[in-house]
């Protein structure tokens, strides 16, 4: 059913749809219209879970640690700080293979303090071992966690959907929202596969010397790569179930025949849409690969669809400081040593701490690498604040 | 090797220990000790063990038949020992000993109440032994003898058994009824007693070496000595054994108003109490002081609360006659100067001191000696008889023990060269080599961990009035109550022995005291045990001690 | 679950936390969790920290456990907890015993927070603080526990703080049951998980067990220098039902804290040729203060 609906309420209904039995989470803007929601609905009655109000972004996501290694399906969502906070544990649930869901609103990370959007906070945890999923908008997202819990489930891998706080969180939008009878068709009851249960006493979260850590950390790997498929084939049973394509690996927009590729994620790939749908008409052809699946890294399709394209230009909310652009090196990284070498893939950065990203930085943007690459720019930095001495 | 399980989640059931032994440089064993008590009991009574069965299972027949291993004669010892284990007792250092003679006494009535009997070891051997003499020690000689199986006949020269026990001790400390039916139980045995018959008078001793496998010489010391003053031959003279002996058989001494005993014995003891229990007044002489008396504390203590009368550093001079009948002694006061060989002080005579006590009969309780009388055999200066370590004389297959060998002991120290003898003549038949296993070390109070120990009072047994025992010869100590012998024996720490306090089994922070599943008990796990020595340290009764690992 | 008394007071030794553990001979805390595990028994869920106990109790592939063990990091243990508490709750399943259980450090200072939001949330859920008086695991570094005078690898010269008195900050957050042990008494102990395990709702046991190695004394006297603790009024035996203090264990004979220190090598230095330094006095005073304020 259509909905106006703001985006953290469209998210909060689909979550409570998947059933979670255990949600925890700790406030922090821009997310808490999604837990909050979720209190709601839980509260109603609307929703059969336990709702742990704790003292910490550690201990929820501890707390859901915790009940899914007994044997509930659990959620919780986070964003900046509490994301951050919750670090040890996200590592730690990955490495358990906990089928657990979170939802990242988005938002930057202090200091300063900064409350807006960009996506510095889920790429600090790119590492873990979490599969990262995000949203180009709030019909996405909403999508994105039914999915979510099933490929959690499938592959005993933790699922993180990224969505951009306020741009998507706050937005109100027309969302799609399915009947729950759908989602219960969609997504099977969860079946633990290892669980605290004194009727059967396994022994979870055991210490590996250095005769088997390695080994677990491969196999985590290859786990994680192999969850292409899972990711794959999810969306597409999702696109037949519910009608419509969300998620999966990377999506492309007019790519063909483009001469200058935009890579991206996120919500900023709706302007950037737009952007494309007005320089075609003024002859110009830019396309866009945009990414779903952050986590694994969708190197091989990106290889396959972008082989041809020598003018590439990767747009992305987050840095790694004093290296540059982090998707733009998983990008540079899809394409063999040798092909990479009159290739130019340019790397911009915008849009950190809820910074607008106005059309026409990005039109200023697809004009400068036409003429040449760009190793690193931020986009639309005021130099004018910038004193010389601290350069 | 096993793949990785998803997540390293592993089935805890399926677990296959890792074997924490390998890190052990000391390791625990059990070493069952010798407790001091039994140590300290000259007939090697298992004291521990008895008194385990009384506390765990409360089972008093079971407890009898512990106690009769070692000991035919538990009630009487329970009435007569001097109890040298309970002044080695343990837990005399944290509260006061355990009341191991009661006990004794209680387990000893109950078989016989019960008619407990003893059970053989082996039957049916053809070897015959010939026990002369039927005190304790000829007794535990052929009851242990019986037990294995051999054909024992027991030459006894009075008319009836028990030696010092029937006709020394008098019957308010052992009725007669109690040790004759701890003597007729040793007898169902099997074992042959020929009384009024002595050997080496009625019957030559070499006819015994010839008709028997071996023979002991259980004679005991059964002459009295007196002390050679002038009138020592008066007729109203006695020494304390053959005084005792005549009222023990039954016999009235006309014993007139005014009894003196000469001695500080346990005869004197007896002989003085007897006295008064026969109407005298009486008094005992002796050279010394209370401090230096060979009698057991108990007994004098007893013999004071009957009003008997003692001089100290008093000696006979002579004993004064009239128409040869004493009529008193003329003594002489002493002083004690350094100590004699025996290291008591050397009393020497106050010039002066003179005096008359007044006496109508004199018992000298001053001695005894070996009766030799066709009994030739080698002798150590001359008193008691010879013997090498397995208590054999100098006679081939003729062995001996108790007083005759020991010189003037106890009921207990004879029931416990029966014993020794016992074994020595079977080793001598079967031809053995000596079987020299390292006797256990002793376990102290020191190696205990008292710390599991309450502090509780001892049983205190009750005598019958001053006043009601004098005027019989009835037992003075009536029975005690089973419960009450109960409580005690649970104060005994088991020194040196698994009570099964379960310590070890719940400290140990490796799980590795198991319970076995053959005996029950706590044994180690080496495959686990780290040696830390918890354990041994938390053992109350050191039956646990670190060794160092092979 | 009511139990009567004689339940209570039964000894338990079923080896659910069982040989093969790599913990030091003579361990405190690896004979406290065999007390606590076998107490619960078998329907029973360990959440464990990260410490000692985790480390020497559940490698992979042979570890110590035979009650389900879930471990994930040092200072968390509480909040899993309360997530298997949750996760059994709404699916319906139990009842279940759940223990969190961890060492002074994961309990009282990097995983106060979490046990404090567990006391708080009200989860039915026990938790059993192994104190052995600082960061063993990591080489016998000061924790909030570590007790005045001690010598750890952070506090060369001795700690110079007192301990924090955890048992009764736990009250304070109005939980039904907060309670003190030692390993040397493993009935009263084994009752007092009892005892927790049959109340609803949160609560808190705090057991003494001594760490051969970081105490600097041999193993063997693990047990003794427990009683020694109790015995001179340096850790007092209590429990605190419903707020209020309750069935304190007298001390029968009050023993100089010198006897207890003297075993120790972390308290060494206390004592120059022999003679106490002004810190004994000092460590007096606590066990005084105690004995004053439990009525020991
Ligand atoms: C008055 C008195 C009181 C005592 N009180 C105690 C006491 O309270 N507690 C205690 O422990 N001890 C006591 N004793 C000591 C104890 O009785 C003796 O140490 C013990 O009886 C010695 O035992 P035995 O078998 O060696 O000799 P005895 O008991 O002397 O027995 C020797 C036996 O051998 C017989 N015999 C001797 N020669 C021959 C022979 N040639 N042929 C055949 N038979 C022979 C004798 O008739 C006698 O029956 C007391 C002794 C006396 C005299
Ligand atoms: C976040 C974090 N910080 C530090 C550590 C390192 N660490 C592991 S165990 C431990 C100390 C454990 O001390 P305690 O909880 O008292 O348990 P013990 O080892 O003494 O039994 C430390 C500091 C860690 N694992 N995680
Ligand atoms: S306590 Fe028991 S075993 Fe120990 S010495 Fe005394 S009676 Fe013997
Ligand atoms: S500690 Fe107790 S159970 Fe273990 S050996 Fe010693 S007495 Fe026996
Ligand atoms: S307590 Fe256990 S590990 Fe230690 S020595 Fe005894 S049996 Fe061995
Ligand atoms: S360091 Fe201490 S707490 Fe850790 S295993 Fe050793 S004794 Fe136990
Ligand atoms: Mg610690």
């Amino acid at each position: 059913m259509l909905k106006q609906i703001e985006g953290s309420r469209a998210v909060a209904e689909c979550v409570a749809m998947c059933r979670p039995n255990v949600i925890s989470a700790y406030p922090i803007t821009p997310q808490t219209h999604i837990v909050e929601d979720l209190a709601m609905i839980v509260g109603q009655g609307k929703l059969d879970a336990e709702f742990i109000n704790v003292e910490s972004e550690f201990a929820a996501a501890s707390v859901v640690l915790g009940a899914s290694a007994a044997g509930a399906r659990a959620y919780s969502a986070t964003s900046s700080q509490g994301l951050l906070l919750m670090c040890e544990v996200i590592y730690c649930i990955a490495g358990m293979r906990l089928p657990i869901v979170l939802t990242c609103a988005n938002r930057a990370i202090s200091a300063p303090l900064s409350i807006w959007n960009d996506q510095q906070d889920s790429m600090a945890m790119r590492d873990a071992g979490w599969i990262q999923l995000h949203a180009e908008d709030n019909q996405e997202a909403s999508d994105l966690h039914i999915q979510a819990f099933k490929i959690a489930e499938q592959t005993s891998l933790p699922v993180m959907v990224c969505m951009d706080g306020f741009i998507l969180t706050h937005a109100y939008e027309p969302v799609d929202i399915p009947e729950p009878k759908q989602v219960d068709d969609f997504l099977p009851p969860f079946l633990p596969k290892n669980i605290v249960d004194p009727r059967s006493p396994k022994g979870i979260g055991l210490f590996a010397d250095p005769r088997f850590y390695l080994e677990t950390r491969y196999i985590l790997h290859r786990a994680m790569e192999k969850s292409e498929e899972t990711i794959k084939e999810v969306s597409a049973d999702f696109a037949k179930t519910f009608g419509r394509n969300s998620g999966g690996f990377i999506k492309t927009y007019k790519l063909e025949d483009a001469d200058l590729v935009i890579v991206s994620m996120g919500s900023v790939v709706g302007t950037i849409k737009e952007l494309i749908d007005r320089m075609e008409e003024e002859g110009k052809k830019v396309g866009l690969v945009q990414i779903c699946s952050y986590r694994p890294f969708p190197r091989h399709e990106i290889y396959n669809v972008l082989k041809d394209k020598m003018n590439i230009v990767v747009l992305e909310k987050s840095i790694s400081l004093g290296r540059g652009g982090i998707l733009a090196s998983d990008v540079r990284w899809s394409f063999p040593r040798a092909e990479k070498k009159d290739r130019n893939i340019s790397s911009f950065i915008a849009g950190l701490g809820g910074r607008n990203i106005p059309m026409d930085d990005l039109r200023y943007m697809v004009e400068k690498v036409e003429k040449e690459p760009v190793e690193l720019e931020f986009l639309g930095l005021k130099n004018e604040l910038i004193s010389e001495k601290d350069l | 090797m096993e793949k990785l399980p998803l997540g390293l989640v592993i089935d805890l059931n399926q677990v296959v220990p890792y074997k924490t032994g390998s890190w052990r440089t000391l390791m625990p064993v059990n070493i069952m000790q010798v407790p001091p008590c039994t140590h300290a009991c000259p007939a090697g009574n298992d004291i521990r063990g008895f008194l385990r069965v009384l506390a765990e299972k409360e089972d008093y027949e079971e407890a009898w038949h512990v106690l009769a291993r070692t000991n035919p004669l538990p009630a009487t010892c329970g009435r007569v020992c001097p109890h040298p284990c309970e002044a080695g007792c343990n837990r005399r250092d944290f509260d006061s000993s355990v009341a191991i003679n009661c006990s004794e006494r209680r387990v000893g009535d109950y078989g016989l109440e019960h008619n407990l009997e003893h059970k053989k070891l082996v039957s049916g051997r053809k070897e015959k032994i010939a026990v002369v003499g039927s005190g304790p020690a000829g007794l535990s000689c052929a009851f242990h003898l019986a037990k294995r199986g051999f054909k024992v006949k027991i030459f006894e020269a009075y008319g009836e058994p028990g030696g010092w026990m029937r006709y020394g001790i008098p019957p308010y400390r052992l009725p007669n009824y109690i040790l004759k039916q701890e003597i007729d139980n040793i007898l169902r045995l099997g074992i042959d007693l020929e009384c009024n018959v002595k050997v080496g008078v009625n019957i030559p001793l070499d006819q015994l070496t010839r008709e028997y496998n071996a023979v002991f010489l259980g004679v005991g010391a059964q002459k009295g000595l007196g002390i050679d003053v002038p009138g020592k031959d008066a007729d109203n003279v006695y020494t304390g054994v053959d005084f005792l002996k005549q009222v023990n058989s039954g016999k009235w001494m006309e014993i007139g108003k005014d009894v003196v005993v000469i001695g500080g014995g346990n005869t004197a003891m007896d002989c003085a109490r007897v006295s008064k229990r026969l109407g005298a007044n009486v008094s005992v002489v002796y050279r010394r002081t209370r401090m230096e008396m060979p009698a057991i504390t108990a007994e004098i203590d007893e013999a004071m609360e009957e009003r008997i009368m003692f001089r100290y550093h008093t000696n006979p001079v002579k004993l004064v006659t009239d128409e040869g009948r004493v009529v008193g002694i003329f003594s002489i006061q002493m002083e004690l100067k350094e100590p004699d060989a025996s290291g008591r002080a050397r009393p020497v005579p106050i010039t002066g001191s003179e005096a008359f006590i007044p006496a109508d009969t004199v018992i000298m309780a001053t001695g005894q000696a070996v009766d030799y009388d066709g009994i030739d055999v080698q002798t150590v200066d001359n008193q008691w008889m010879y013997t090498n370590e397995h208590l054999m004389t100098s006679m081939e297959g003729v062995f001996a023990g108790g007083d005759a060998v020991a010189g003037l002991e106890t009921v207990a120290l004879a029931i416990g060269q029966g014993t020794q003898a016992a074994s020595a003549i079977e080793d001598y038949i079967e031809g053995n080599v000596e079987s020299n296993l390292a006797q256990p070390p002793v376990v102290y109070s020191r190696d205990l961990n008292t710390y599991y120990y309450n502090k509780q009072k001892q049983f205190n047994k009750e005598a019958v009035s001053i006043h009601t025992r004098l005027k019989n010869f009835r037992e003075i100590y009536p029975s005690f109550d089973l419960k009450d012998i109960i409580e005690e024996s649970k104060r005994c720490f088991s020194c040196g022995l698994c009570f099964h306090c379960g310590n070890c089994y719940m400290y140990c922070p490796d799980s590795a005291v198991k319970i076995s599943p053959s005996t029950g008990g706590y044994e180690f796990d080496l495959d686990f045990c780290k040696g830390c020595g918890l354990c041994a340290k938390e053992c109350p009764c050191h039956y646990i001690q670190l060794t160092l690992e092979k | 679950m009511e139990q009567s008394a004689e339940e209570l007071n039964k000894i338990e030794k079923k080896d659910l936390f069982t040989s093969g553990h790599r913990a030091c001979g003579g361990c405190g805390q690896a004979l406290a969790a065999r007390l606590v595990a076998d107490a619960s028994g078998e329907n029973t869920i360990a959440c464990v920290a990260t410490g000692c106990l985790e480390v020497f109790s559940s490698p992979y592939p042979d570890p110590s456990w035979r009650i389900p063990f879930l471990h994930s990091l040092f200072e968390n243990a509480a909040a899993v907890a309360s997530g298997v508490e949750a996760a059994y709750k709404a699916l319906n399943k139990g009842p279940v015993n759940i223990i969190a259980q961890g060492g002074d450090g994961s309990t009282a200072d990097i995983g106060f927070q979490c046990m404090s939001g567990m006391f708080e949330r009200g989860h039915n859920v026990l938790y059993v603080c192994y104190d052995n008086e600082a960061y063993m695991n990591t080489g016998v570094q000061r924790s909030s526990f570590t007790p005045l005078g001690a010598r750890t690898s952070t506090t060369p010269m001795g700690n110079k703080t007192r301990k924090k008195n955890m048992p009764l900050l736990a009250a304070d957050h109005g939980i039904p049951y907060v309670a003190t042990a030692t390993v040397d008494d493993f009935r009263d102990l084994q009752r007092k998980v009892k005892t927790a395990l049959s109340i609803e709702g949160p609560k808190y046991i705090h057991i003494l067990a001594p760490c051969p190695l970081g105490w600097g004394h041999h193993g063997e006297l693990s047990v003794q220098i427990c009683r020694l603790a109790k015995d001179t009024g340096i850790f007092p035996i209590y429990e605190i039902v419903d707020g209020k203090v309750t069935n304190v264990l007298k001390i029968p004979v009050k023993v100089p804290v010198e006897e207890y220190l003297k075993l120790q090598g972390r308290f060494k230095h206390l004592f120059k040729k022999g003679q106490p330094t002004p810190e004994v006095a000092e460590i007096q005073e606590i066990a005084n203060q105690n004995i004053a304020r439990f009525n020991l």
